[in-house]
């Protein structure tokens, strides 16, 4: 259907298009920049995983958005467990140098879902956002890291967990890729806890906006954190 | 500092002048980039230093949790870990806070004042979020480490940093007002010159200026002079018209000299005229036997030597531009020498013209007369006088014999010491002015014309007089002088009416004349608007530049200026175009026998309109009866004066 005609409302004279145009030049000159908007955005994500990983990684992404709807409201127990299991299934594990070809790449859960491989590290943060996406408190959430003896040897390797701490002084779950289901840590002799962190902290009054940092690339964290953002995690 | 016209001051913003509109224009552009850039400078700084505080927060957090992790959780070794942090760096709080939010260990220090004023303070207002990291004892939280850097000196930073662009701001803004002003400058100058060209033109003087430097100032320049060319040139065109006419109607055809009926019109008006050319020589020449001349030369010849007669006797009179000949009949021509009074020095003149004359052809008998004339004398007598004269010549066997005939003139003074005692005490002694209105169509008076009497003999004398004399004796300027004074103490007395003085060619290009009278003027500016300042119309190129001078002088003062005696061949209207004069005065030779002529009513108007194009008023002089008042005004006239106008 055309759309009727229909004169513009903000038809400015000219003295008022000069003004306008001097105080955003002004306010463009005085750093003030319109904050781009920041929110889960399903039909970005789409968008993003079509440009770069094509059909299948949309297909995968189609089976992540079904499985929100399906735990949305859920109990906490089954949510810890359903989402631990998608990726465990879906993302097979590789050193980071095969998939990315750098020592430590961390990985958006779109990148992981596209590629359906990744690091420990990228098992941990597709959890931890699905998750706080599902609406679990992000102050429960934690990314730990472990270091795990591998079988019964004595090799050792860093590696990465999720932990959910139902309170601040309580024993985490652990959400481990290579133990498929989730147990306290206590229970798991094989793995010694040595730093956590989250995203809670890291940006200004616990909002999820970032500060548009230019440095943000510099921190691999807030790296993968920013690079979220963009493609409409966060 | 004065910019735009003093009038400017009460003008609103939107008649704001150029002038002001271009400093206001740069002082705005100025202030704009100043406190733009200092924004800028200052917001750019801010983040920069809020985004290191940021990491920096940041990090030493996450370190220092980091190291608190892998340690016991012994409070005297946590505490210690926190104040060698503290203690050694640089950090206004760090605090320890377990599971349940209460503080376990706290270290805070005061912030740096410094000397950054408080509203500069609160102005960035440096928001910077605490570091935060969590310390972890093996699976489990132990606690929340928080750690604000200090950052105060950072606001000491900023505001030297700003003080400094403020200096340098001053010093840019100081240095870009002196070339603002250089250029406004030069801007201005120019402008002023058009503009007052401008005035001029809207005053109807059609000056023109040199073309300014500046573009645009230049083509209006151009532009204005360009018009200020054309009107002269349309004057000169139609002044030229108007004398054309006027020779076809008053000249004889074949010499040029004026008619008989016009000569005796100029002639009486002379004699019955109260001013100096009312004295001085006439001659008349016959050519003898001019019928049998032109028999024996044939028509061409004859002419070229009636021709050649008449540009010769022209020659005699040096004073004026347009010299008084007529041809009274087919064979006789007079010539007026108005202000001549040496007669043996004419007659040896004359005696050379007539000769190179009489060389064109054999036998030609020219016979002369001279004789003096004066004010009052009667037209007839004088005329009858030269026949006399002329026919003793004639029947005088020399071929050109010139006979004087003396006049029985009564005589003031017989010696030159005499009348120049007699002219000195009477100056010194001062003028005495004559009142002769001259009034409008509604016999309102525009202003009176005032000649000057002097005290010689023991009675007032009219300037036919001893206008002679002064002029012998250079006396014109101290005379002028005299008149202007005794005008302005008679103004002092009434100051209700114009009052329009006679000022002599001599004393307007004499330097010393214009300054005394500036000044004397200058000392009574309020009576100094009352006066109207009249020259004779026998101005040359300098006594015209002259003039100009002097109206540019004084018309500040409000002096008004006219031309007395402007007759039909004045053709220096277009000279005039520039000068601002008020009014010019025409001739009573072209007023005598307005009512009866057409002739004399087409040139009248012609003049008129002319002049009435440059904003100058027309005044007839001289007008006797009430046809001919009635007539002046009916030819555009703006006043008359003479002896037929009464109050």
């Amino acid at each position: 259907m055309p759309a009727p005609f229909n004169p513009s409302p903000f038809k400015l004279s000219r003295r008022q298009f000069l003004a306008t145009a001097g105080a955003l030049l002004l306010g463009a000159g005085l750093g003030i920049h319109p904050t781009p908007a920041a929110a889960f955005d399903p039909q970005r994500l789409r968008q993003s995983m079509q440009q770069a990983y094509g059909q299948s990684g949309l297909a995968v992404l189609e089976e992540w958005f079904a499985m929100l709807e399906r735990l949305r409201g859920q109990d906490v127990q089954m949510q810890l467990r359903e989402v631990n299991d998608f990726f465990n299934r879906r993302i097979r594990w590789v050193d980071d140098m095969v998939v990315w070809g750098e020592e430590d790449y961390w990985a958006t859960p779109l990148e992981a879902m596209g590629n359906g491989r990744g690091d420990c590290e990228d098992y941990s943060i597709a959890k931890y956002i699905t998750l706080k996406q599902l609406g679990v408190p992000g102050e429960r959430l934690r990314m730990i890291y472990v270091r795990a003896r591998i079988g019964r040897s004595q090799i050792t390797q860093a590696h990465m967990v999720l932990g959910y701490y139902s309170t601040p002084n309580a024993e985490p779950l652990v959400l481990d890729n290579i133990a498929p289901s989730i147990t306290p840590a206590s229970q798991r002799t094989d793995l010694d806890p040595l730093f956590s962190f989250n995203s809670e902290g890291l940006w200004a009054g616990g909002s999820s906006e970032s500060r548009a940092d230019p440095l943000a690339r510099l921190s691999r964290w807030r790296g993968v954190l920013e690079r979220m953002q963009s493609q409409g995690f966060i | 500092m004065s910019l735009g016209t003093q009038s400017s001051e009460k003008k609103s913003l939107g008649t704001m002048s150029l002038i002001k509109q271009l400093w206001l224009a740069i002082i705005v552009l100025l202030l704009l980039s100043f406190i733009g850039s200092l924004a800028v400078s200052i917001t750019s700084s801010r983040d920069y230093i809020e985004q290191e505080v940021r990491i920096k927060n940041s990090d030493n957090a996450t370190a220092l949790a980091l190291s608190m992790s892998q340690l016991d959780k012994d409070t005297v070794i946590l505490e210690l870990l926190v104040a060698a942090q503290f203690d050694t760096g640089y950090y206004r709080r760090i605090t320890l806070r377990d599971t349940d939010n209460s503080v376990l260990i706290e270290r805070s220090a005061e912030s740096y004042q410094g000397s950054v004023p408080q509203w500069f303070r609160q102005l960035i207002d440096f928001d910077v979020p605490s570091g935060v990291a969590t310390v972890q004892d093996g699976w489990r939280q132990f606690g929340t480490l928080e750690l604000e850097s200090q950052h105060s000196f950072a606001y000491d930073a900023l505001w030297r940093s700003t003080l400094e662009l403020a200096g340098w701001f001053l010093l840019a803004g100081a240095i870009s007002l002196a070339l603002a002003m250089a250029i406004v400058r030069g801007i201005q100058r120019p402008l002023n010159r058009v503009v007052a060209q401008a005035q001029d033109i809207s005053a109807q003087r059609f000056t023109t200026i040199s073309e300014p430097r500046t573009l645009e100032l230049r083509y209006l320049a151009q532009a204005m002079n360009q018009l200020s060319a054309n009107v002269r040139q349309m004057l000169n065109s139609e002044s030229q018209k108007l004398d054309e006419l006027r020779r076809r109607l008053q000249h004889d055809p074949v010499t040029d000299a004026l008619s008989r009926d016009v000569f005796m019109g100029r002639l009486s008006a002379l004699l019955e005229s109260d001013e100096a050319r009312a004295s001085g020589l006439m001659i008349m020449v016959r050519v003898s036997e001019l019928d049998k001349l032109n028999e024996r030369l044939g028509h061409q010849a004859t002419d070229h030597l009636l021709r050649t007669l008449v540009m010769q006797l022209a020659a005699l009179d040096t004073t004026s531009e347009a010299p008084l000949i007529g041809r009274l009949n087919g064979s006789d021509f007079a010539l007026l020498l108005p202000l001549a009074d040496d007669v043996e020095a004419l007659k040896t003149a004359l005696q050379q013209a007539l000769n190179n004359t009489a060389a064109l052809a054999n036998d030609v008998g020219l016979p002369a007369a001279i004789t003096p004339y004066s004010a009052n004398d009667q037209r007839g007598l004088l005329l009858a006088a030269l026949d006399d004269a002329l026919a003793e010549a004639e029947s005088d066997s020399a071929y050109h014999r010139i006979v004087i005939r003396h006049h029985q003139r009564h005589a003031l003074f017989n010696t030159h010491a005499e009348w120049r005692r007699a002219l000195d005490n009477a100056i010194i002694q001062g003028p005495q002015l004559a009142y002769f209105p001259v009034v409008d169509a509604q016999n309102q008076v525009l202003h009176y014309e005032c000649p000057a009497r002097l005290a010689l003999g023991e009675q007032w004398q009219t300037a036919g007089v001893f206008i002679p004399w002064v002029t012998r004796f250079e006396l014109e300027p101290r005379l002028d002088l005299a008149v202007v004074k005794a005008a302005l103490a008679q103004l002092e007395d009434n100051s209700e009416q114009r009052l329009g003085i006679n000022l002599s060619i001599a004393s307007i290009t004499n330097a010393q004349f214009v300054t005394e009278l500036r000044s004397l003027l200058e000392g009574a500016p309020i009576l100094a608007a009352k006066l109207c300042f009249e020259v004779p119309a026998t101005l040359n190129a300098s006594a015209l530049s002259g003039l100009r001078g002097l109206c540019n002088t004084l018309r500040p003062l409000g002096c008004q200026f006219g031309i007395e005696h402007v007759g039909a061949d004045f053709t220096k209207l277009a000279d005039l175009h520039d000068v601002g004069l008020s009014y010019l005065k025409i001739d009573s030779s072209l007023i005598r026998g307005l009512d009866t002529s057409h002739e004399q009513q087409t040139i009248v108007r012609g003049m008129a309109t002319l002049c009435h194009s440059l904003g100058i008023q027309v005044i007839a002089e001289g007008v006797t009866e009430p046809q001919e008042l009635m007539y002046a005004f009916l030819s555009g006239m703006d006043g008359v004066t003479g002896p037929g106008v009464r109050l």
